[in-house]
């Protein structure tokens, strides 16, 4: 089955030990899932250069559900193509974000752009409805209605722009963050 | 900060692009205020390193969204929607014409989204892509020079690390933003970029060589960055030491270096090994996978109360029993005892004879191979082992409420609290259904309560005070009722109970009553409670969970303590190996608190389970109760706490007790529970829970131990303290014996001296008394700080609305001015007029800024300088420079027109945008080097002079250097300057009154900011 290009060489792996927050055992983990994700068990895929299409990952029993998987996706691809294709590297990246050891910082950054839908660099309205929209539902019955969400973003810009321009920023968003402990907790997939 | 540079670089595309430089200018500077609190005194440094950067960031932040934003909209005119959006509520006033464009205000339209907003006529369209090339332009072409002295100078080593991790972050938003850009302009976007890149990247690679080999990892791994581009900057960093290495090579520096990757790689296979380790990771998995954090925060906590006992009954067995064991294997049972099998839930009879108990464990000097006392054995075994809980459980505890209260924010459920809470651990479908659901419920009462926060009648007031005053008054004489009828209940039983060796079984039987009656009350009184609290009307659900984790508390402390009472005060005085019978006794109260736990969780969730699916589908399946389960968690350690004196092997029941009952919660959440309605808060409560884990039940528990070693005689006998007057005395016979050994002074010393000295221990509570009150006060401080910093931040934002605003009129304005003025001539000085008077404004901001930085400064430092002159001047100076930015203003609104006129024009303007760029990086610079000065009194004037000094030498400069081409350009500024007045005379009836009274009005508002400020500095 050609298993010497499938598996990860001793320098890799410290490799990625150095510049992830995963242990050995989650790199070794991840490699196999990364490995399973690719379907075709034939040709096993040179893990260094290969990608895997946004469609196979989100099949991934840990993102399936996850209202953000095509956000999570296009956050950690580093494809040109933007179709949100990772490779194992940005595979990596992706649960060493996730992972119980990253620090706050980290965190809060990837959140932030999780959450901005328009990549614009801050979360404006949209964003902000995108996000609601996203944590409750996009179908018509549960959405909140159009008062409610207007209610609801006013409160939050209220809450969270400090200098009070209409959006909020990547240090104002971290500022949120800092203040509501739950955060790290919850920010977690585990493979 | 805002400096010249950061405007007059945007001087040229329109409103919204000069909107949002300036917006993230400020935002920086807030981010710099966060710091600020830690290291006050790198700030203006700080700052300067990440201006630069911001600006730029922001930049090609722009550009990238622009041209490849994947989720878009196709509709270029996302600046303009932006540019709507951001005007803030307050700012409405004089935004006519933004409403005009865009229908309704944004308070109506601009949040649901850009599709409906119309494009800005001035920006967008065939605008858009000219003034992206010039961007770009002015990017490429100012590059080299202003790197030079934003990188390589400004980022010495003086930079904290804090700084250094804000400052990549933009560095990495830049570098990883670079595969983004846009195929059309790809030669000078990424030729640009690249640039930029490689010297962010070197200055990146440079703080990470000066870092130590584990800081250095520390810091890649905190990068936020991708894979590959962590991978290019350490081969980097790895390069860069190597040739530094290669000059200065020693071997001593090849053997620390091995070593330290030696350390590393067994760091790495330690922390693999302690994953491979970890219990129940598949099981933590799937449960935070189906029920959220919440209730997975019990089933880590019970995990965390097994690791403590395993702990306590590795040391115990191996520093007590084994050497016991070792000495005389076969216990010595009395003849006539037979093993019943009642034993298992009495814990009497036979196993009395054995070292499960306090009587089993002999009061002799071990002599082997080696001396073993097992007195001293069996005092230092439990002493070391309560220390170290104490310590471990006041570590845990300070951790999580650093994390999670101190920071936390005092408003309970935000908005923000519920979004952020949100699960990313979650995998199954039907949880995440009920999460949304939940959090839709959640997010609407939050919004109603925030609308319908009604002021409540007297009345109802009174009522529900009522409420209160007698539910808690019935649950706390519930709580001290039932202590009471324990008291008697074992009163009754201890005059029953005879000191023979030989029970009937019925004798036995008789014994299991206490424990029964104790679990029973301990199973059906927080019923009670809950069934109160549905009476009591709560404002938050967090005040509702606290009143009931309050009351099980008191219920539980009340039949603890009632407990310890007893048996140290009755069955000490009694019976003759007292401390086996304590140790039964708890025994059994483990035991029964076991089966009643399993009871607990059959009526509690399996039979709730089936009401409210089969009889009553009302009521609906039950969730999880956290809060109850781990308050049983931390009364059933409590007793293992409180037994490790009485009987050292208890540790092990505890530990089949919690093995078992993991799986058995497992098994019943699974079955018989749905995921929690409410979420939030999980982080705050374990923080509670650790607290009440500590006191009082931890604290109890050390206290009631203390006190039987120091005080109680020791039963004469049995035990290995027999024959002493009280436990303690073992340590006061050991220094004896330790005085005829030579070389064990030392001991002897720290005994007397410190153990037995009063005077030490009053010494170092006073030291302690000390640090807490210096510990205090300097947190006094820091919150007067951080306040002060917010209120800055408060006023760089109204700063900006006043801005937006004036920018806001000024375009408003714009369509009436008569086209036939639009030459290029008049082109050219608008947009030098433009960026004058946004060097202009910068300058006000500038000085604004130095001079409250210079109070506070002095207010941190304490020193009493009288702020009045540099204070006052400062103020004039801004008001100064601030009418002026007023007069050149209304230059502003001509700007767009550059965009719709020839490229000639843009070349113009391009240079001399870049010009300004280079210009301002010097206005930048220059004052930040004075405002290190600290001796400088007035700096603030002075540097506010320097600044505009400069600012107007930088004008000058630029005449000489200009090519010729340009210099057309130069002379219409200057002439901008001179007519200033003259413009607007020259169309007096078009737009009379702005001027004069805005400026006004301007400079009111400039001074009322100033005397705010003032204010607030003292």
């Amino acid at each position: 089955m050609g298993t010497s290009t499938s598996q990860l060489s001793k320098e890799d792996v410290s490799e990625y030990q150095e510049l992830t927050f995963l242990t050995k055992q989650e790199i070794l983990l991840a490699h196999k899932r990364f490995v399973e994700l690719h379907e075709d068990k034939k040709n096993p895929p040179d893990t260094r250069h290969f990608r895997l299409t946004m469609d196979k990952i989100v099949k991934l029993p840990e993102l399936q559900c996850n209202p953000f998987r095509d956000r999570i996706c296009h956050v950690f691809s580093t494809s040109e193509q933007k179709d949100g294709s990772l490779t194992f590297e940005d595979f990596l990246d992706l649960l060493s974000a996730f992972s119980d050891s990253a620090t706050l910082e980290i965190k809060s950054h990837y959140a932030f752009r999780i959450f901005d839908f328009d990549g614009d660099g801050t979360l404006g309205c949209a964003d902000l409805e995108k996000l609601v929209n996203c944590l409750t539902g996009e179908t018509d019955d549960t959405r909140l209605t159009s008062e409610e969400m207007r209610q609801l973003i006013n409160n939050i810009l209220e809450e969270s722009d400090i200098d009070k321009d209409g959006t909020v920023n990547l240090s104002e968003f971290q500022h949120v963050i800092s203040r509501s402990p739950d955060f790290v907790s919850s920010f977690k997939i585990v493979l | 900060m805002v400096q010249p540079a950061v405007i007059a670089t945007d001087a040229l595309p329109p409103l919204p692009a000069i909107i949002i430089i300036y917006i993230g200018t400020v935002f920086h500077h807030y981010n710099q205020q966060n710091n600020f609190a830690q290291c006050y005194w790198n700030w203006t440094l700080q700052t300067r390193a990440t201006q630069t950067s911001s600006l730029e960031t922001l930049e090609i932040d722009r550009r990238k969204t622009h041209h490849t934003n994947p989720y878009a909209m196709e509709n270029p005119a996302w600046h303009d929607d932006r540019a709507g959006q951001r005007h803030p509520p307050g700012g409405h006033s004089g935004t006519d014409d933004a409403t005009g464009r865009v229908p309704g205000g944004w308070q109506d339209q601009s949040w649901r989204g850009t599709e409906s907003i119309p494009m800005d006529p001035m920006s967008a369209g065939a605008e858009g892509p000219s003034r992206q090339h010039d961007l770009i332009h002015s990017t490429f072409q100012n590059h080299p020079d202003s790197h030079e002295r934003s990188s390589s100078t400004q980022l010495p080593s003086l930079i904290s690390g804090n700084t250094t991790l804000r400052w990549r972050g933009v560095a990495m938003r830049r570098i990883s933003l670079f595969p983004n850009a846009d195929p059309s302009c790809v030669e000078l976007t990424e030729e640009a970029i690249r640039n930029e890149m490689e010297n962010e990247e070197q200055d990146l690679v440079k703080e990470l060589v000066a870092l130590s080999t584990r800081e250095r990892i520390r810091a890649i791994q905190d990068l936020p960055m991708s894979f590959g581009e962590k991978k290019h900057i350490r081969s980097q960093v790895l390069a860069f030491k190597s040739s530094t290495k290669s000059q200065q090579f020693t071997c001593f520096a090849d053997c620390s270096e091995n070593m330290s990757l030696t350390f590393r790689r067994c760091g790495y296979s330690v922390k693999s090994a302690r994953q491979t380790l970890q219990l129940w990771q598949g099981i933590m998995k799937e449960i935070s996978g189906k029920f959220g954090t919440s209730v997975l925060s019990y089933f880590l906590f019970l995990k965390w109360l097994l690791m403590f006992n395993i702990f306590s009954f590795l040391i115990n067995f191996g520093f007590i029993t084994i050497p016991l064991l070792v000495y005389d294997v076969s216990p010595n049972v009395p003849p006539n005892m037979s093993f019943r099998g009642l034993e298992i839930l009495t814990g009497v009879g036979y196993f009395n004879y054995t070292v499960m108990y306090y009587g089993g464990y002999s009061n002799e000097t071990i002599v082997g191979q080696v001396e073993y006392n097992m007195q001293l054995a069996y005092f230092f075994t439990i002493a070391v082992y309560m220390v170290l809980c104490g310590i471990v459980l006041i570590f845990s505890m300070a951790i999580s409420f650093k994390e999670n209260y101190v920071l936390a924010d005092a408003a309970s459920e935000s908005a923000w609290q519920l979004l952020c809470s949100w699960d990313f651990s979650i995998t199954s479908e039907r949880a995440v259904r009920l999460r949304k659901n939940n959090l839709r419920v959640q997010l609407k009462e939050s919004l109603s309560e925030k609308t319908q926060r009604t002021r409540l009648t007297l009345s109802v007031k009174l009522k529900h005070f009522g409420v209160y005053l007698g539910s808690w008054l019935l649950s706390t004489s519930l709580a001290l009722g039932c202590g009471a009828s324990i008291y008697y209940l074992c009163l009754y039983e201890q005059q029953k109970t005879t000191d023979t060796e030989n029970w009937t079984l019925l004798q036995e039987a008789e014994t299991l009553l206490v424990p029964f009656v104790v679990s029973l009350m301990n199973l059906v009184v927080p019923l009670f409670y809950s069934l109160f609290n549905k009476f009591e009307h709560y404002s938050s659900h967090r005040r509702q969970i606290y009143a009931l984790v309050v009351r099980n508390v008191f219920l539980k402390m009340s039949i603890l303590g009632v407990l310890c009472y007893y048996w140290m005060n009755v069955v000490a005085k009694k019976f003759s190996c007292w401390e086996s019978m304590v140790g039964q006794a708890l025994y059994r109260l483990v035991i029964f608190d076991f089966f009643f736990l399993m009871l607990g969780s059959f009526f509690g969730e399996f039979l709730s389970n089936v009401i409210g699916t089969r009889l009553l589908p009302r009521i609906g399946v039950p969730e999880f109760d956290v809060a109850r389960n781990v308050l049983e968690l931390i009364y059933a350690q409590t007793l293992a706490w409180i037994g490790i004196y009485f009987s050292p092997l208890l540790p092990a029941i505890q530990i089949i007790k919690f093995f078992i009952l993991f799986y058995l919660k497992k098994v019943s959440l699974t079955q018989n529970c749905q995921p929690p309605r409410r979420t939030g808060r999980a982080a705050q409560m374990q923080t509670i829970f650790i607290a009440l884990l500590f006191f009082p039940f931890f604290v109890g528990a050390l206290s009631m131990v203390a006190y039987i070693s120091w005080s109680l005689t020791p039963s004469e006998r049995c035990g290995p303290f027999r024959g002493l007057s009280n436990s303690f005395s073992v340590v006061i016979v050991w220094i004896h014996h330790l005085e005829g050994i030579p070389g064990s002074q030392w001991v002897i010393w720290i005994y007397r001296h410190v153990i037995r000295s009063e005077i030490f221990y009053f010494i170092i509570t006073l030291i302690i008394l000390i640090i807490i009150y210096i510990f205090w006060q300097v947190t006094r401080g820091r919150k007067e700080l951080i306040a002060l910093l917010r209120q800055q931040i408060v006023n760089e934002g109204k700063d900006k609305t006043f801005l937006l605003d004036k920018l806001q009129n000024l375009q408003k304005s714009k369509p009436k001015k008569p086209s036939k003025q639009m030459n290029q001539k008049k082109h050219t000085k608008h947009s030098s007029g433009s960026q004058s008077n946004s060097s202009a404004v910068a300058q006000v901001l500038l000085a604004r800024q130095q001079f409250e930085g210079d109070e506070e400064r002095r207010d941190v430092g304490g020193v009493p300088v009288p702020a009045d002159i540099s204070t006052s001047s400062a103020l004039i100076q801004a008001l100064m420079a601030r009418q002026r930015a007023e007069d050149l203003d209304e230059n502003v609104y001509q700007k767009p027109d550059n965009n719709t006129s020839s490229s000639s024009t843009f070349a113009q303007a391009m240079h001399d945008r870049e010009r300004a760029k280079s210009h301002g990086r010097d206005d930048h610079y220059t004052p930040s080097g004075f405002s290190e000065n600290p001796t400088n009194g007035s700096s603030a004037l002075l540097q506010a002079m320097q600044a505009r000094q400069r600012a107007e030498q930088d004008r000058g400069d630029y005449a000489h250097d200009l090519p010729s081409s340009v210099s057309g350009v130069m002379q219409a500024k200057q002439r901008a300057e001179e007519e200033d007045g003259i413009q607007w005379t020259a169309a007096p009836s078009l737009n009379p009154a702005p001027p004069g009274s805005s400026a006004l009005i301007q400079a009111m508002l400039a001074r009322q900011q100033a005397q705010n400020e003032f204010d607030d500095g003292y």
